[in-house]
């Protein structure tokens, strides 16, 4: 019989190996299937490491797209690393283009780029505000936060596509092309948020921002009172409350606070990329729900987070790159989800040992 | 020996795939080929509008074979991935490109801007002076006309249900000429519209389709992209008009007709003409006598009589004898809104957000 064994004790060189093992496993995997599906995985490989991570340009692409994924990454590892299952991420980051892209609408060509940080506080509180709901009712009536959060996900989705298609809001175009086909109005240029560039690479704001707020958010659950309160209730809600600690708003804040991150993905999201209000694109692009693997990937480790999402954000943007006739979309996903596989499993063998055990007989005494 | 078994399928696979890279290059080797891509919002086998396209694209292949090498960038997510898609294809050595979603266009049009050495092209966009820039579409209206007529003859209980994707001008005026050819062979017939704010959502295609058949509709009109209103039709037993795909082989119990459009065709045309040099900037709108729009061959619940009908109107058209969009039309109330001897004119068409009597539904601010 074949059981699994929680480690007693985790060797740190483990924490190296077994990652760096699990991508090599998946990549010689991953190899096969492109070598069954007819295409060369020396080929393919180099494509991915050209088109995602290779040069400036296509660094900067890449960074492009692990901008949102790092904020929903973020939010997911908040919340998971108190047993706060929060799954509302894609709602919270709609929310707070909502809320954002009503800010930077409103003030956007009075304040310039001074509404930068309104567009912030304006998504931070969407997403946080969003996400309370589902808080309040967890911590005080004990609903299951999944099924809330991943309901208020549909209940943000329409509410973003009735402000655009169904009503003649604020947010809306209603001149031009936007008598052809519903859309946002767009914000004012002059408070799009600025690249910073070095060379042919490009860090956009939100980026920096983001990477800035995983750091704080490490500092948060690593060396403050909230964080080793987080830890204790995590680890025994019971012993938590004996020892006087305020379980509930505890609870409160920390859904908040993950669904304020989330918010200010939506927020860096507008201001950065797409400038409009976009229910449409943010549907397909499902950033929060890409969130909670990249934070189960980085351990819950903000810090990890950052790397994860650039991980991720180069694989779906050479994902595309691979894509055409040769190469179905299918077969791209198929090599996205090898590398998840695996990376997960490898996760499992690094906590857990693999045991064979022999039943003994019985009767028999040893 | 199971090693030996993995040892055999490895050396087995990578000959095969060696074997594949040559074949890829023998057909490379003639000349050198134009490069040209496609972006589409949906999957390649979405069975209606993105399907229609590859096939279009697949009719370029076949036309100019080696003059040509196509790709394709497909379930591409309308935002800030289009500009790296564009720059990815541009990078390969696209010469002329072809998105198929509205939603596209301004990181298209932002391209166009950027790479004055490659075409853009963008069906159902809007025009603009860049040089390199096209938008090209048709009159679905007169084909959907058509499919209405064979729905209105169809229905029995004189309720129509229609899947409609976007309150938006275009699917306003398909949804009227649909109506406007339905009644003009039974006067009786009413459409009833379900709006679900997509172009391809199989489930709430269904789901619309399923909740009007509920609602006593006995024919099942498609205004997405995907053939699901044809499962919801085919389990409940009714009738179905398709839209951009002729699904008559994959739907023979339901099928009646589809407002189709001929992309190959144009396709074909503006890459042969990058190929001689000759491509010109232009916006434009097919319609049936020149063939970019018509309709799918009928299924069997389209009779004789139904057929004969509707081939004499679609002549009509053609022969710029019927205009369907000619007056008296009333509006929902009841009111006349087009006087006869009048027509909507196609600046109307474009713009248009008011149906037409006989429709059952509301168009959402």
């Amino acid at each position: 019989m074949i059981r699994l064994e929680r480690r007693a004790s985790f060797p740190k060189w483990l924490g190296w190996v077994i990652p760096i093992a699990s991508i090599a496993a998946a990549l010689v995997a991953g190899a096969l299937l492109i070598l069954v599906s007819g295409n060369d995985p020396l080929d393919t490989y180099s494509r991915i490491l050209d088109r995602a991570f290779a040069s400036g340009e296509a660094l900067s692409a890449t960074l492009i797209a692990a901008t949102p994924l790092l904020f929903t990454g973020l939010a997911a590892a908040a919340a998971f690393k108190m047993g706060v299952f929060n799954i509302g991420g894609q709602g919270q980051f709609v929310i707070g283009t909502v809320t954002a892209a009503w800010t930077g609408l409103m003030w956007g060509d009075s304040l310039g780029k001074a509404v930068i940080p309104l567009m912030i506080l304006a998504g931070v509180l969407g997403g946080a505000l969003w996400a309370a709901i589902a808080g309040v009712l967890r911590a005080w009536l004990n609903t299951n936060e999944i099924i809330t959060t991943l309901m208020l996900n549909y209940i943000a989705a329409n509410l973003a596509s009735w402000l655009i298609f169904n009503s003649r809001s604020y947010w809306r175009l209603l001149s031009g092309s936007g008598l052809q086909f519903p859309q946002g109005k767009r914000l004012p240029e002059g408070s799009d948020w600025p690249d910073l560039s070095l060379g042919s690479l490009v860090l956009p704001c939100g980026l920096l921002i983001g990477t800035a707020v995983a750091v704080g958010c490490w500092a948060l659950y690593r060396h403050t009172r909230f964080g080793f309160e987080v830890s204790i209730i995590s680890d025994s809600p019971e012993a938590a409350a004996y020892a006087g600690m305020r379980t509930k708003r505890k609870v409160l804040a920390v859904i908040a606070l993950s669904g304020g991150l989330a918010g200010l993905g939506g927020a860096a999201d507008v201001g950065n990329f797409r400038h409009v209000l976009d229910p449409k694109g943010l549907n397909q692009s499902g950033y929060g729900y890409a969130g909670i693997v990249i934070a189960a990937l980085a351990r819950l480790n903000p810090i990890a987070v950052v790397f994860v999402a650039v991980l991720m954000g180069g694989l779906s943007n050479a994902g595309r790159s691979l894509q055409g006739p040769d190469f179905p979309a299918g077969l791209v996903g198929t090599l996205q989800g090898m590398v998840l596989f695996f990376a997960l499993g490898g996760e499992v063998l690094a906590r857990y040992r693999i045991r064979r055990t022999v039943r003994i007989p019985e009767g028999v005494t040893v | 020996m199971k090693r030996k078994l993995l040892v055999t399928l490895l050396v087995g696979s990578m000959l095969t795939a060696a074997a594949c890279s040559d074949s890829k290059k023998d057909s490379g080797s003639s000349g050198s080929p134009l490069k040209a891509a496609w972006i589409y919002v949906g999957p390649t086998n979405d069975g209606g509008w993105t399907t229609a396209h590859d096939n279009g694209r697949k009719a370029v292949e076949a036309a100019l074979g080696s003059k040509v090498l196509t790709t394709f960038k497909e379930n591409v997510p309308e935002g800030p991935e289009v500009a790296q898609v564009i720059d990815d294809l541009v990078k390969d050595g696209n010469k002329i490109i072809f998105a198929t979603s509205f939603g596209f266009g301004d990181a298209m049009l932002a391209a166009a801007k950027k790479y004055p050495d490659v075409k853009f092209e963008h069906a159902t966009g809007i025009p603009n002076d860049t040089p390199n820039w096209s938008t090209y579409y048709g009159a679905g209206e007169q084909s959907t006309y058509l499919a209405g007529m064979a729905a209105g003859k169809a229905t029995k209980s004189n309720t129509i249900g229609f899947v409609a994707p976007f309150p938006i001008p275009e699917v306003v005026r398909h949804i009227n000429a649909y109506t406007l050819g339905a009644r003009s062979v039974n006067p009786q017939a009413t459409v009833k519209v379900v709006w679900i704010n997509s172009w391809f959502d199989p489930a709430k295609e269904r789901q619309a389709a399923e909740s009007l058949v509920s609602g006593g509709a006995d024919i099942i009109a498609s205004g997405g992209d995907s053939p699901a209103p044809g499962d919801a039709a085919k389990a409940a037993g009714v009738g179905w008009t398709g839209y951009d795909s002729d699904q008559g082989a994959n739907y023979p119990d339901v099928w009646l007709t589809a407002a189709i459009y001929d992309w190959g065709s144009y396709y074909t045309k503006e890459v042969q003409a990058v190929i001689d040099g000759t491509w010109a900037k232009g916006d434009y709108y097919g319609n049936i006598a020149d063939g970019f729009t018509t309709i799918a061959p009928y299924g069997k619940r389209v009779d004789d009589a139904t057929r004969a009908l509707i081939d004499a109107k679609k002549a009509d058209i053609i022969a710029g004898k019927f205009d369907i969009f000619a007056g008296p039309i009333n509006d929902q109330s009841g009111a006349e809104k087009v006087a006869a001897g009048k027509s909507i004119d196609f600046g109307e068409q474009m713009s248009i957000q008011w149906f037409v009597e006989g429709v059952d539904g509301e168009i959402p601010a």
